[in-house]
């Protein structure tokens, strides 16, 4: 790859420039100093959009609903379905978790698509990049579900209930269900956290290689398609756990 | 052979998990086609079921990759 030699840079020291997670500022309060890199930053103005999303959708809403109310009532609907069909009659107290889960990280997984690039003179202020290429915005996911998943096992079944279902179905399997709890959010973080990164780092490559045309069409498949089958599939599992530990 | 060298051989070798996940997704895929040919009207839960499992299949081909880049960063 004779480009590569020419450049300021090579390939490999480009991405793993690209892929770093910087710290942007400190907050020192209370006597600690806490180190904010960019992932939180994204993921405040990810809140923030969802915020002034919710906020305009919902402002005057009518008794019978027309035109973007009734795109709103049809997912709220579906979602409805959804969960009351995986998880039981107790569906319907799970869906603003696992909506605003789903909500979050289809915006967060889709908002690297608005990045903006080099071209006719200009050089990009900023670069977005994915906030779930970090492994602590994918494991914070994955130990609040974990957490729901067990607190709604209390709820609805009782502390007794919560310690019986250990030796369910034969008291031989209580240390695989214990190893369960382990190895659940562990392949809920690392599969996220794997596929945005893994995704990240090829479409950099394809970039590298060849700036022009081929991006774009790669982009579709690595970058959209890839970034909302996994928040579907997070959501999925996250309700199949809680449909396991609620029965 | 020095620490380096020798942990980019052992990412080189740890990507191996994706020939799981190759075959498995395949196997997959080949079910679902045949399901759907035989109950077309179908088509539509056939599909859920076969996006659910490519996703978990890809997982342990992504656990793999993640080992990789462990070994290659340090």
């Amino acid at each position: 790859m004779s480009a590569a030699s020419e450049g300021a840079m090579s390939i490999g020291e480009k991405i793993n420039e690209g892929i770093a997670i910087k710290t942007v500022f400190t907050i020192n309060a209370f006597g600690l100093s806490i180190p904010i890199s960019d992932t939180v930053i994204m993921s405040w103005v990810v809140m923030a959009g969802l915020f002034i999303f919710a906020w305009f959708a919902t402002r005057r809403l009518k008794e019978v609903p027309r035109g973007f109310q009734s795109l709103l009532e049809g997912f709220y609907d579906f979602a409805n379905k959804f969960l009351e069909e995986n998880i039981g009659h107790h569906g319907k107290d799970f869906v603003p978790f696992l909506g605003s889960v789903f909500l979050f990280l289809c915006t967060a997984n889709l908002l690297p698509i608005f990045t903006p690039v080099a071209g006719f003179g200009f050089e990009p202020l900023f670069e977005l990049k994915p906030l779930t290429r970090d492994i602590n915005v994918t494991a914070a996911f994955a130990i609040v579900t974990m957490i729901v998943v067990v607190f709604s096992s209390i709820r609805y079944k009782g502390v007794g209930g919560f310690v019986k279902s250990f030796a369910k179905p034969l008291p031989f399997m209580v240390p695989f269900n214990a190893l369960e709890y382990v190895v659940k959010p562990l392949s809920l973080t690392l599969r996220l956290f794997g596929n945005i990164l893994g995704a990240f780092i090829i479409m950099k490559l394809i970039e590298a290689i060849v700036p022009v045309g081929v991006p774009p069409i790669l982009s579709l498949y690595f970058d959209l398609f890839d970034g909302l089958i996994q928040a579907v599939v997070f959501t999925f599992l996250s309700t199949v756990y809680i449909a396991e530990a609620i029965e | 052979m020095d620490a380096s060298a020798a942990a980019f051989i052992g990412a080189g070798i740890a990507v191996f998990t994706g020939i799981g996940a190759g075959l498995g997704i395949g196997l997959a895929t080949g079910k679902a086609s045949e399901a759907i040919a035989r109950q077309p009207e179908a088509s539509g839960k056939i599909q859920g079921a076969f996006l659910l499992g490519i996703a978990l299949a890809e997982a342990t081909a992504i656990y793999g990759l993640v080992v990789a880049l462990m070994l290659v960063s340090k």
